[in-house]
């Protein structure tokens, strides 16, 4: 295995000129783990060093914009809890040592169903803002993946923002790994709900991980839920949904069987804990 | 290729030829700064452990060129003016056995202790949850932290 080399982009302008050479790196804590597993990179450029790099987090009206770029514990401490989900999954996000280098623009860049900061920006309706050689476009961050590893991004692109709206009602995360620390998950579930006086759900969003080639949406678990309230007879029927709507593997960390059965107590948990049900 | 003049170890400007070189490697290869370990080179363990610009980082998942600008500490810096608290610690509550994950908990626990001089347990199991030890069960490195908290 031959060593790829490093060129560190100094601005954006020099990152769209440099960006279709190379493979970019930004923490590089997937990235250098793959290379040294033997994945071929002949040129690596760096975009952690950028002399204007986006703001880590500007307020927007009812949404915030995040830095892709910027390492993710930055990102959650400029947050402050705006966002409880994100917060949440970040948290529960590898080490301290892996948050401070490891950005949101890699772990969806990454494309790993197993990603924990994707479904709490799915379940969000983030969008990603993305620059390259030819522009700027802006896309649904859960349109970026297009299989495991693989995401619809042309060659050169990269993402440099990430637009979340904040919630009206609740937003959480749970996450069931070998351990709390550095453990990828085996099934991962965040969700965006608003309840009313009387308990009724509205607004309800599911996204799911680990179960399917990408994190996904479960509109039908979520159509079980809304406008209702979660009796166990409603939140059964959506734990039911949310199983028939994935389709999990079976790999080292769990079985097909397993992913399915977890991914079910964690929304039933979430609804009974946090949900009101 | 630019030249990687701003980077600092330990207080000292040092000079990287190779930027894709990983941290670790220039660190123990190059300036025989050999406290940070090599255990799993994957980001999991934590014995690799360096604080970059006050902040720790897994030095095996961090390029040489990636922190050219930057302020790197090691263990072996921590008791640059003598042992630092963390460190006399972890020698009065025997805190390593084989001591190989000892420089990367060390650096944690200074980063730990950096922002929240007097952290509870909770907030040191959390500060330590990106270093592995084999061999203490932990125990000894929380009561050594525990120390630190005494007057």
């Amino acid at each position: 295995m031959s060593e790829p080399e490093l060129v560190v982009a100094r601005s954006r302008a020099e990152l769209r000129a440099l960006a279709p050479t190379g493979k970019l790196i930004a923490g590089g804590t997937d990235l250098l783990v793959q290379i040294r597993a033997g994945r071929e990179e002949h040129r690596l450029i760096d975009v952690s060093n950028l002399s204007d790099p986006p703001p880590v987090m500007s307020q927007l009206d009812g949404s915030v914009e995040l830095s892709a770029l910027a390492p993710i514990s930055r990102v959650i401490g400029a947050l402050e809890g705006r966002l409880p989900g994100l917060d949440a999954s970040a948290r529960l996000f590898g080490s301290i040592q892996i948050r401070n280098r490891a950005t949101i623009g890699g772990n969806l860049q990454n494309a790993s169903p197993a990603a924990d900061m994707v479904p709490p920006l799915v379940a969000a309706g983030a969008v990603a803002h993305l620059e390259g050689p030819d522009g700027e476009r802006d896309m649904a961050v859960t349109d970026l993946a297009a299989g495991p590893g693989r995401t619809v991004l042309e060659p050169g692109e990269w993402i440099a923002t990430v637009t979340v709206p904040l919630p009206d009602g609740e937003e959480g995360f749970r996450k069931l790994g070998g351990r709390e620390a550095m453990a990828i998950s085996i099934v991962n579930l965040a969700w965006r709900w608003s309840r009313s006086e009387d308990r009724t759900l509205s607004g309800v969003r599911l996204s799911v991980g680990a179960v399917a080639p990408t994190v996904i949406r479960a509109p039908q678990a979520e159509l079980e839920l809304e406008g209702r309230r979660p009796t166990p007879e409603v939140i059964a029927s959506a734990v039911a949904a949310l199983r028939a709507a994935i389709s999990p593997i079976d790999d080292v960390r769990g079985s097909a069987w397993y992913r399915r059965e977890v991914a079910g107590r964690l929304l039933e948990e979430a609804l009974y804990r946090e949900g009101g049900g | 290729m630019r030249e990687t003049t701003g980077l600092r170890v330990n207080g000292r400007t040092v000079s990287a030829a190779d930027p894709a070189k990983r941290l670790l490697d220039f660190l123990r290869d190059d300036l025989d700064l050999t406290g940070a370990k090599e255990g799993c080179g994957m980001g999991e363990c934590g014995a690799c452990t360096v604080l970059v610009d006050g902040e720790p980082v897994c030095s095996c998942l961090v390029l040489v060129g990636q922190v050219a600008d930057a302020e790197v500490v090691t263990a072996e810096g921590l008791a640059a003016q003598g042992l630092h608290p963390v460190q006399e610690a972890f020698v009065q509550a025997h805190a390593s056995q084989c001591g190989f994950c000892t420089p990367g908990m060390i650096v944690s626990a200074a980063a730990l202790l950096a922002r929240d001089p007097r952290p509870d347990e909770e907030a040191v199991r959390l500060a330590l949850a990106g270093n592995l030890c084999r061999c203490t069960g932990y125990a000894s490195i929380f009561a050594a932290l525990q120390r630190t908290r005494e007057p």
